[in-house]
């Protein structure tokens, strides 16, 4: 399924150094690993958090994983993205 | 034989660690005091062991194994997770107990998963620095802790009624272990919250009184009947939660269940529900 694959990419990337440190060196290299279609590998690169909830990705994950990797480590970003003008969050990086 | 005496329902909200100041202070306030309530209680209970039952937030169990229920036999640390004031230590396990209760839990049809070397994250550490060592500093006592960690925040969720038969299978487990010690039990997690969903910040204080009267009226029928759906729509993924709760409350058995203190905050984008539990 579509979805488990994505978990465990956003999963290895909100908790395992080494992915965290190939993602930032070269994320389409390390994104090549999984199979993932073009698709998934532009809801990645793009951040798309609330695309990624849509299809069933843990919001667990999908905040994990923005903390990590994002440019933008914003929780007031992310609630956006997400369509909330929310500034409150579970994040636990503040 | 060993007894459960006693235990707890509270939260395990790290944003009151991230942001302690984001809240009113009289509010703060008092949920840091329900912690030091909590605290105070277990002490003076006599208790040699606490039982924290909490679960994983995506961190510790990854993709390739999500257990449905698991606890740590051996070493223990944590958390991963480290917060403003919860930094990462050893855990005094009381591995004997624990390697029984998964043992014990076999022979009655509970495949425990066990993690003979482990480490915890702020579900199982808040209560644990809170409470638990908190209560060996009050009452000068070693007090030993075992986690156990439910599939409550990541799916395929444990059921609820599987909970209550968890609860008391630890019971039975802790009733048939040769030692005198006094045990008690932690149900570890937020009453409503909304976790990394367009929706953080929303609390639910109907459905947080809703849950807290069920668990003072020891109604268990009627939380287990709680259907997800229903959970997630009114008290948010965070709420899935209270199948710690439901846990805990069927370990510890019937007999009171007091509410200590409720503070819905939404700084810390969760209903904060602290219950004392007295076995009878």
């Amino acid at each position: 399924m579509k979805r488990d694959v994505l978990e465990r990419v956003l999963w290895s990337l909100s908790v395992d150094r080494f992915s965290k440190e190939k993602f930032k060196e070269n994320p389409e290299k390390y994104l090549s690993r999984f199979p993932l279609d073009a698709d998934d590998v532009e809801m990645i690169l793009s951040f798309d958090v609330k695309k990624l909830q849509q299809i069933g990705v843990s919001s667990l994950l999908t905040m994990g994983y923005w903390i990590e990797m994002s440019p933008d480590k914003s929780m007031v970003t992310y609630n956006k993205k997400l369509g909330s003008e929310s500034s409150y969050s579970a994040s636990i990086k503040g | 034989m060993a007894k459960i005496v006693g235990g707890f329902l509270v939260p395990h909200d790290p944003i009151m660690f991230v942001a302690p100041n984001a809240p009113d202070k009289i509010v703060a306030d008092k949920a840091w005091e329900a912690y030091e309530t909590c605290a105070q209680n277990l002490a003076a209970m006599d208790v040699t062991t606490v039982i924290i039952v909490g679960n994983d937030h995506y961190m510790l169990f990854g993709t390739t194994c999500l257990p449905k229920y698991c606890i740590g036999t051996g070493h223990v640390e944590g958390p991963i997770d480290r917060l403003p004031g919860l930094n990462k230590a050893l855990v005094n396990n009381n591995e004997a107990l624990a390697s029984f209760i998964a043992s014990d839990g076999a022979e009655q049809g509970f495949d425990w998963a066990v993690a003979r070397s482990f480490t915890t994250d702020h579900a199982f550490s808040i209560p644990y620095q809170l409470i638990v060592q908190r209560a060996e500093a009050i009452s000068g006592r070693e007090i030993k802790a075992i986690p156990v960690y439910l599939g409550s925040a990541v799916d395929p969720f444990i059921s609820m009624k599987r909970c209550r038969e968890l609860g008391e299978q630890i019971a039975a487990s802790v009733s048939r272990f040769d030692s005198d010690e006094n045990v008690a039990v932690i149900g570890s997690g937020g009453i409503s919250h909304w976790v990394g969903v367009k929706e953080s910040g929303k609390v639910n204080p109907e459905f947080d009184q809703r849950i807290i009267d069920l668990c003072c009226n020891q109604d268990l029928d009627q939380m287990i009947a709680l259907s997800d759906e229903q959970i997630l729509e009114q008290g948010g993924n965070g709420a899935m939660e209270l199948r710690n709760f439901v846990c805990a409350m069927a370990a510890v058995g019937a007999g009171t269940v007091s509410l200590i203190e409720y503070q819905p905050v939404p700084e810390w984008v969760t209903g904060l529900g602290f219950m004392e539990l007295r076995a009878s």
